[in-house]
């Protein structure tokens, strides 16, 4: 044999084996804003290794893109035609990507494997259009953090309701060492214009009675949206709250013991755990005293519609995986929270993990009110929803403006901006 | 075969060499541009590459009607007028500092340079935490100097988060202009100042009669390069107000960005995106015209 000839084999067998690999070997990409989060970024590690032991030569590449930036890194991986093979998204950014016919519908996988939907909270938001594009993985509602010693060096007593936390904010906002800035701030509200800083508010609308919406139609007029703007207006004229800050900043003061009541997710229980020893031993968690408390979903997962056959497959086998009674209840552990399945038996949660029965019975009571923080009829336009809303309010607390006329202009300019 | 050391054919050999620089500024430069007139011209709120709508004016018809354009195009403007003017004003007055013999220079010259060298966001957010208006540093200053009685909400009034930015801004941006215009300080002959003395002129006559028109093009170039700068500087701004507070610091980048992938408008983001290019480029040329006309 010739050198010519010796090489020419040498290249085609080597040409074979690499396409042989490149059959077997299957590789998922999966990109999230949980990769390397305690918690749920550990839950996330135990799904992937499990699937790629059920499924040898497959495995899964999880990349971390930070949430300030998640949505625009996965349009433009959407739109440049290269989506991540399993899509995980916040069930408020999911919709544009289904309305585009990006996401493949799940309705005929979930039927074709005879997988009950029935009871799985939050899963009506994975619905759009009459067509199922993605599987809930969590639904959660508000409690109240506080630090009793905050509240009880100012004299308050711990809030049941809208007038007694007014009146432990005022108590427990305090300038301790007489140097004329406030050192110690009652509440602590997302001022910052987003959806977060509308899931702050409607903790105050719901409690009034209000809604966002009633029927898919925008009711940012209503007595109880009005009532509720006039309560955000006082905590934050009256200085009761950091101004201009964000809810991570939020979390940080309360846990370097400069906040004493924030009504925020359960996560804020894990985002706290790093506070000093003088700090977190009086760091507490209990019910809203706004009733009904805020509920909502949080992230979902799914497949692109461009996927080929094989690949669907394999997605879809994940997403089961994730949604196994198995891995949902290794969710809640990990997750410190309840899991959206159903059915599931939670007794080895409530012995070991801090707070859970707290969350379960916050998540039925979010869930029985049917409380669900992103407005239903206005989820494409929930950003910029979200900014008219902010905007408006900023405007109410800097011009002095009556509520009333506040809720009129958002209720104006939300219906000019569903009019297209 | 072509001989390409004929004179006949030497030109095409240029352009030879030429041709694979060429192609991939076209391929990274041209194409993006392109793509973004393409989806302008689109009504698509989430553009995909792999299949075209028919062409229309309606985003541009959006734009005209839209307050928010004409309010980013304002901010913008008074935004880049004022970074612009007050950082060409301290990095001259520094750059005529550290041009001068002086023990330490060298360590002036450092100090100078340095906020150029921290990164874009590490600046926005140390600047984030001294304009707090709960816990910042500069408020603590002022009511320990009894400057003012309470707390000053720096980013949540509209004039002062205006300006917050711009300063923020300008501290990132006045080393650049510095260090360009030291440069050009440098490039002037030491002739051209021994034979302004021995004909009489004062320093200040000297400084408007040899220094400036010997820096003018340097000035130009930075000017242009600081307005550029300022018309796409996205993260100081969106660290520190993301465009508010009332829009106050929503400039032509914020607003692209805002209705790209905090609205999934694209069409829209696109169109803010095209006018800004026009206006760049508009602007670039006419400076860039004017301070090569006062050199020649």
């Amino acid at each position: 044999m010739n050198l010519k000839a010796l090489a020419t084999a040498g290249t085609m067998a080597l040409s074979t084996l690499l396409g042989s690999t490149a059959v077997n070997a299957e590789t998922l990409t999966f990109v999230s804003w949980m990769k390397d989060e305690k918690g749920y970024g550990d839950w996330w590690n135990e799904v992937i290794a499990k699937f790629e032991a059920d499924h040898p030569g497959v495995t899964i590449e999880m990349t971390k893109v930070a949430r300030a930036e998640y949505a625009d890194t996965m349009f433009t991986m959407f739109a440049g035609g290269n989506p991540p093979d399993i899509v995980h998204l916040a069930a408020f950014e999911y919709q544009p990507f289904a309305d585009t016919g990006w996401m493949e519908d799940l309705g005929p996988w979930f039927e074709k494997a005879n997988f009950d939907l029935t009871g799985w909270a939050g899963q009506g938001t994975c619905e759009w259009k009459g067509q199922t594009y993605c599987l809930m993985l969590l639904y959660t509602s508000y409690i109240l953090a506080y630090n009793d010693k905050l509240l009880a060096d100012g004299g308050a007593a711990l809030p049941t309701d809208w007038d007694s936390f007014l009146d432990a904010a005022r108590k427990a906002t305090r300038d301790t060492d007489g140097d004329g800035v406030t050192d110690v701030y009652g509440v602590a509200l997302d001022t910052t214009i987003g959806t977060t800083m509308m899931g702050d508010l409607l903790n105050f609308v719901l409690d009034a009675g209000g809604s966002w919406t009633k029927d898919g139609q925008p009711t940012f007029d209503s007595p109880g949206v009005i009532e509720g703007l006039q309560r955000w207006k006082t905590l934050v004229s009256e200085g009761l709250t950091p101004n201009n800050t964000g809810s991570g900043d939020l979390r940080q003061l309360m846990s370097e013991g400069r906040i004493a009541m924030r009504i925020d997710g359960p996560w804020i229980y894990s985002a706290t755990r790093k506070a000093g020893p003088d700090v977190i031993d009086h760091l507490k968690l209990t019910q809203s005293p706004l009733d009904p408390p805020v509920g909502g979903t949080s992230n979902v997962i799914g497949m692109p519609s461009s996927l080929s056959p094989e690949k669907k497959e394999l997605v879809w086998d994940f997403i089961m995986l994730a949604g196994s009674a198995e891995m949902q209840d290794r969710f809640a552990t990990l997750g410190l929270s309840p899991a959206p399945r159903p059915g599931l038996d939670y007794t080895e949660q409530e012995k070991s993990v801090p707070y859970f029965d707290l969350y379960a019975a916050a998540n039925k009571r979010a869930a029985d009110a049917g409380i669900d923080r992103m407005p239903k009829g206005l989820e494409l336009e929930y950003n910029q929803v979200a900014k008219i809303v902010g905007e408006e309010v900023q405007r109410m607390v800097i011009e002095d403006l009556d509520p009333a006329a506040t809720a009129a202009t958002i209720q104006k300019r939300v219906e000019e901006l569903v009019a297209g | 075969m072509i001989d390409f050391s004929s004179p006949r054919h030497r030109a095409k050999f240029g352009y030879m060499l030429l041709a694979p620089a060429t192609i991939l500024m076209a391929v990274i430069v041209v194409y993006p541009i392109l793509l973004s007139v393409n989806i302008s011209m689109q009504d698509v709120r989430i553009a995909d590459i792999a299949k075209s709508e028919p062409w229309t004016w309606k985003n541009y018809r959006w734009l005209v009607k839209s307050g928010e354009f004409w309010n980013a195009i304002s901010v913008t403007f008074w935004l880049v007028l004022f970074v612009a003017s007050v950082s060409l004003a301290i990095g001259l007055s520094t750059a005529l500092l550290v041009n001068q013999r002086f023990k330490g220079r060298t360590l002036a010259r450092l100090l100078v340079a340095l906020p150029w060298a921290v990164p874009e966001v590490v600046a926005a957010v140390i600047w984030a935490w001294i304009y707090d208006g709960s816990f910042g540093i500069l408020n603590w200053f002022l009511l320990q100097l009894h400057v003012v009685k309470s707390p000053v909400e720096f980013l949540a009034d509209p004039t002062s988060a205006f300006f917050a930015v711009g300063g923020a801004m300008i501290w990132k941006g006045y080393p650049f202009m510095s260090i360009m215009l030291l440069a050009g300080l440098q490039s002037i002959p030491e002739e051209q100042y021994q034979a302004a003395k021995v004909d009489g002129a004062s320093t200040w006559a000297r400084f408007v009669y040899v220094t400036l028109p010997g820096i003018a093009p340097v000035v130009g170039v930075t000017v242009v390069m600081t307005t550029l700068w300022v018309f796409r500087d996205f993260s100081i701004i969106y660290v520190l107000t993301k465009g508010g507070p009332l829009g106050s610091t929503s400039t032509l980048s914020i607003l692209t960005w805002e209705q790209s992938f905090a609205f999934f408008r694209m069409g829209h983001g696109a169109a803010v995106g095209v006018v800004t290019m026009v206006l760049c480029l508009l602007i670039s040329r006419a400076l860039v015209g004017r301070f090569a006309q006062n050199v020649h």
